[in-house]
């Protein structure tokens, strides 16, 4: 092919790349991409259907609407949702000024009043806010509110509304409302939506759709780079694109955009369509590590398509440390040093594969099949030079591209083989597939059957471990144990008592999915009484993976000093639970002259712990 | 504020009454927090008993009883033959017969030992073995190298509050060695606290200090264990015939913020014994407030010290040298205060007097006594050679400042150490640099329920004058000896901190809340 050969620059690839990681990012706000496509009439939106919007729209149409609060962080949408309302409701955004902070229209009997950034009011705000109040609580019939506002700024301007009223109430009702994730309240005209509660596992699908299906792509179909030939690999772009409509891909991306969900890490949608825009165009020798159309025939020619690795751009590898780390999604995405993280079984097959007759064949399906980003010329050439004495120079280039490999195999190891390859160690999170499928999935599915007992019995030996201070074994009881003085100590040998995993007598252990949060739960019921409550601990991937390292040999000090203290609270909070049950059951039978104590004096060579010393105490 | 007379100087023991004067008699740093503790709740039981307990009928008179308990303090601290024994091939019998030989040889401060009391109360020598061992791994003091009569059993309750001792052969007194009458000054504070007796209240709840208002039972198993270890004639309080402390002022805001801390603390709901190192801890903070504002009194600057804490930041930031300073200058005030106030009698009229008497210095001692309690006879005999009365003062600050220095002068720095305010860590001068454990007690005194992350930095300032955000860092800021960045990093390390000991829930990047885990309904 001849790389002199220049294509036309496509209108939609320009248009995505403002969605990227660049220094001027346009796209971040909805106002600016409203004016690039008022000027480029020829360039469709990216869309796809916002979670809540007709619930909100029914709510304003309503006979007696709700105030609404949009709260979320920056890029969750906020502003989009003003204005898709605003149009759903008057049927045009004619009307629609955003260059107006306060914006009023008629909505059956009442005003609707758009405020669509609080922190943009000044003046005006104290105002606003006061009317809002009254419309809220009821006192003022002919309004109804539509206000975006982070959270911060949300109340902080509530903390300084100067009223005639107290308005302590309403500003306590809403740090409920957010604090405890909730959208509505008994006491108020008001429903809070906060958009961080937004799954980014369940939007991603619509994000991406939107984008591999959008018109624009039909650009390309005129471009003579869209396939290979002799001598030539296709244009990056088109192959990234091929590469995430990929299923397995995608799903292990929805995987890892679930697992930060359940972690607590919110991920916005602003994030999603950078993620997306650098995964597609990511290369860090273009400029501004994005490609353009004008870049390809260079990047062709010089032989560096395989620096526009999808595997490696979903991750932000194509960006300066600097930047990987201040934007958000790269830095959760991050957290699972995928990359870093791995095996000598995956390391193994990388370095010696091609001739180790016992790791050829996962070689060749592995890494051999794929020219492209794979096995291609320079990774062989490294690796060639690495096996028979490299000068250090090559050995470090090697090692770089090693990192490369191992983040693309672990968006590509096929599912039949995930778990001989033992996938989840090229992430920080060993227990991460387990937890993903054993736990959150079986529980969504309500398979609670497929929760194995193997799985309850690991966190109950992790958690015997934190709570005893012992190298303990037990795993069908809870061992519940304090110092006496303190109970979070870390040593604990005044047994309390043994909490059976098993069904008996009221007692047992299991896991639930969290009704509010729908978040797999730790449920550890001490009493078929049904006034005890049980004592539930939310499970995220964290504090999962430190209670299997913790049973695996860990100690528990080690690993993440956070979920050490979480698990001691839990453990006050079961301790409680315990002598308000004694007191219930008048348990133990105290006598004026007469007593035991229990020790846990010595474990059996197995490490288990059978039954504590009891010591007999005349008075 | 009303100041109280001090006592008179025939009942002065010492040889100069300056430190008590500004501070009471005494604050001592060699009495850690914890030994403090115990012997105010000592204190408290014995007056409890008396049914007087926090009442203060006639100011600085406190005299009260207290207890030996040398069988149980014997048993678990003078006793280092237990294992051997047990581990000897003899039966149950034998083993008791050898150990009560061994104890009665080796036991102190008892007159006619006789242990024999235990073997009923034990199954078998083991358990009796295991029992000591218990309360030996939960002590105070139990691992460091005081003498065995300075070591004590965790407080569980009324049987384990007993007095520290000298013990010579069969002798013991009370040498005030570790309890120096700091634990009495914390019983005076609260005497003269608005809510001393809600204290009380919560002290008697939780089973520290013996009570009829609660049933036997409510006493825990421990301190059961504890009295199962002493013949029943040791429990009985021993008259002792003392000197009473002083604190100088009959009420003070420091007074009541201690007692609000208290109990907020003890309101809480937490298990076992886990308020007390929290109670603990926070006396120490506030007997150190109490210390820098009387300093800042006699200095005439204004109330309230404040503090510039660093969270510890992997390298050195601007913070850092912020927050030594800031100790450094705190260290400080309690010794320019007694130059202070030793120098204030120049601008009294009776001073002037003693410049025109016919013998200025005479008349001087006379003053000095008065003043001072420095014995004229003592004072002649130090000052010898000394011609004018500025010298004399000089002599006298010099020879105050001296005294001051062996002790109250450390406490700033001992005590900050203690409860885990200050630290050397990775640097070579101290600095405030709070530990996890010292947030976790502020977060419980300071938050109810739950409270917005600045709002709760506001708090720390407007309670102890803390100073860790940049709102809080303004005056500090306007010299431009540090940019708002620098404190509003040490905020955001504070935050990460307070997550990383659940104590913090973030909603977004805008918002966080510091949440107190024992007021709360659900914890997550």
């Amino acid at each position: 092919m001849n790389s002199s050969h220049s294509c036309k620059a496509s209108n939609w690839i320009r248009f995505l790349r403002q969605y990227g990681p660049i220094p001027r990012n346009d796209n971040m706000y909805d106002e600016a991409i409203q004016r690039v496509l008022k000027r480029h009439k020829e360039i469709s939106a990216i869309r796809f259907e916002p979670a809540h919007l007709k619930e909100l729209v029914d709510n304003f149409k309503s006979n007696d609407p709700y105030s609404v609060i949009l709260t979320g962080t920056a890029g969750d949408g906020k502003t989009f949702y003003c204005r898709e309302i605003w149009q759903a409701l008057l049927g045009s955004l004619d009307q629609w000024d955003s260059s107006k902070k306060v914006q009023y229209a008629s909505v059956g009997d009442k005003t609707l009043v758009v405020i669509k950034d609080l922190s943009e009011l000044t003046d005006e705000k104290n105002d606003c806010l006061k009317k809002m109040v009254d419309a809220i609580t009821g006192n003022n019939q002919n309004e109804v509110y539509l206000i975006a506002a982070n959270d911060g700024q949300l109340m902080e301007a509530l903390a300084s509304v100067n009223s005639d009223i107290d308005i302590t109430p309403i500003r306590k009702e809403i740090e409920n409302l957010l604090v405890l994730d909730k959208r509505e309240t008994q006491k108020f005209k008001l429903f809070l939506y906060n958009l961080s509660r937004l799954n980014a596992a369940h939007i991603f699908p619509k994000v991406l759709e939107a984008i591999l299906e959008h018109p624009g792509w039909n650009e390309c179909s005129q471009c003579p780079f869209q396939e290979s030939s002799e001598g030539s690999l296709r244009c990056p772009i088109i192959e990234n694109k091929k590469r995430l409509e990929d299923k397995l891909f995608q799903n292990r991306l929805i995987d890892l955009l679930e697992l930060c969900e359940l972690n607590g890490l919110h991920v916005p949608i602003r994030q999603l369509l950078i993620l997306l825009a650098n995964a597609v165009l990511g290369h860090s020798d273009a400029k501004d590590k994005l490609m353009t159309c004008e870049e390809v025939p260079r990047i062709l020619k010089e032989k560096k398509a395989s620096l526009a690795s999808v595997y490696s751009n979903i991750l932000g590898e194509n960006l300066s440390a600097r930047r990987r780390e201040s934007t958000t999604i790269f830095e959760v995405l991050g957290r699972f040093g995928i990359g870093n993280e791995s095996s000598n079984r995956i390391d193994n097959m990388l370095i010696f594969g091609e001739d180790d007759p016992e790791l050829s064949n996962d070689y060749k399906a592995l890494v051999g099949i794929d020219p492209y980003y794979g096995a291609n010329a320079s990774y062989r050439n490294l690796q060639k030079a690495y096996l028979e004495g490299a000068t250090p120079e090559e050995q470090q280039q090697f090692l770089d591209l090693l990192k490369i490999q191992r983040q693309r195999l672990f968006f590509t190891i096929p599912e039949e083989q995930q778990k001989e390859m033992h996938l989840w160690q090229l992430t920080v999170f060993h227990y991460a597939g387990e937890f993903l499928n054993n736990i959150y999935q079986a529980l969504k599915e309500k398979k609670t059957e497929r929760i194995s007992n193997v799985v309850v019995a690991k966190i109950v030996r992790g958690m015997n471990r934190i709570f005893t201070g012992l190298l303990v074994n037990n795993k069908d009881e809870l061992i519940l144990a304090t110092s006496g003085s303190f109970s979070q100590a870390k040593i604990c040998r005044v047994f309390e008592e043994f909490i059976s995993v098993q069904k008996k007598r009221g007692e047992y252990i299991t896991l639930e999915l969290d009704s509010d949060s729908n978040k797999p739960t730790l449920v550890v019921s001490l009493s078929a009484n049904t006034n005890m409550q049980k004592a539930k601990m939310l499970l995220n991937l964290t504090r999962y993976e430190y209670l299997c390292r913790v049973a695996e040999g860990a100690l528990p000090n080690s690993f993440s000093r956070e979920c050490y203290e979480d698990i001691l609270a839990f453990k006050t909070r079961l301790l409680r639970q315990l002598f308000a049950r004694r007191q219930e059951e008048r348990e133990e039978g105290e006598s004026e002259n007469y007593m035991v104590l229990r020790l846990i004096t010595e474990l059996d060579s197995n490490g288990m712990l059978h039954n504590p010393y009891s010591l007999e105490v005349n008075i | 504020m009303i100041r109280l007379p001090r006592p008179l100087n025939k009942d002065i023991e010492s040889d100069v009454w300056i430190d008590e004067d500004i501070w009471g008699h005494r604050l001592y740093d060699e009495q850690t927090p914890w030994l403090t503790f115990l012997e105010f709740l000592g204190i408290v039981q014995s007056e409890a008993v008396e049914g007087r307990a926090f009442v203060e009928k006639t100011y600085n008179a406190l005299k009260y009883n207290t207890y030996n308990r040398l069988y149980l303090r014997n048993i678990l601290f003078n006793n280092p033959h237990l294992d051997a024994i047990l581990a000897e091939p003899i039966d149950n019998d034998n083993q008791w017969k050898k150990w009560f030989e061994h104890i009665q040889d080796n036991c102190g401060g008892i007159a006619s030992p006789d242990f024999s009391y235990l073997k009923e109360r034990f199954s078998s020598f083991r358990d009796f073995v295991q029992a000591v061992k218990f309360l030996q791994s939960s002590s105070i003091e139990g691992d460091s190298n005081k003498r065995w009569s300075s070591k004590f059993v965790f407080p569980y309750g009324p049987h384990c509050l007993y007095e520290d001792l000298r013990v010579t052969n069969n002798q013991a007194s009370n040498d005030r060695r570790f309890f120096a009458r700091t634990g009495e000054l914390l019983y005076l504070m609260f005497c003269r606290a608005k809510r001393g007796q809600d204290v009380l209240f919560y002290l008697k709840k939780l089973g520290l200090v013996d009570n009829k208002e609660f049933n036997k039972f409510h006493l825990s198993k421990w301190d059961r264990l504890v009295a199962t270890l002493q013949p029943d004639k040791d429990s009985q309080i021993i008259e002792r015939n003392r000197t009473s402390p002083y604190l100088p002022y009959l009420s003070l805001p420091e007074y009541d913020k201690l007692a609000e801390d208290w109990i907020s603390i003890l309101g809480c709901d937490m298990p076992d014994y886990d308020a007390i190192p929290h109670l603990v801890t926070v006396t120490g903070l506030h007997i150190i407030i109490y210390l820098l504002n009387r300093a800042k009194e006699t200095l005439k600057q204004k109330p309230q010290p404040t503090f510039i804490l660093e969270i510890v930041a992997p390298e050195k930031t601007v913070v850092r040298d912020l927050a030594a300073s800031s100790f450094l200058e705190n260290n400080n005030l309690s010794k320019e205060a007694i130059k202070e106030h030793i120098r204030a009698i120049e601008h009294t009229s009776e001073w002037g007097e003693c410049e025109v008497a016919h013998d200025p210095l005479d008349s001087a001692f006379d003053l000095l006594e008065k003043s001072f309690a420095w014995p004229k006879a003592k004072a002649k005999e130090d000052a010898v050679g000394i011609s004018s009365l500025d010298k004399l003062l000089d002599y006298l600050c010099k020879k105050a400042i001296t005294r001051h220095e062996t002790h109250l002068g450390k406490f700033h720095r001992t005590w900050s150490k203690e409860i885990g305010l200050s630290s050397s860590r990775g640097s070579r001068r101290i600095r405030y640099a709070p530990t996890d454990s010292l947030l976790k007690t502020l977060v419980l005194c300071t938050v109810p329920f739950r409270m917005e992350f600045q709002e709760f930095l506001s708090e720390l300032h407007s309670k102890y004058g803390f100073i860790i955000g940049d709102r809080q860092a303004i005056e500090t800021i306007n010299t431009g000896t540090a940019d708002q960045e620098a404190f509003s990093e040490n905020a955001r390390r504070l935050e990460q901190r307070l997550i990383s000991i659940g104590l913090l829930k973030r909603l977004s990047d805008a918002c966080a809340y510091v949440q107190n885990p024992f007021a709360m309904e659900d914890f997550q």
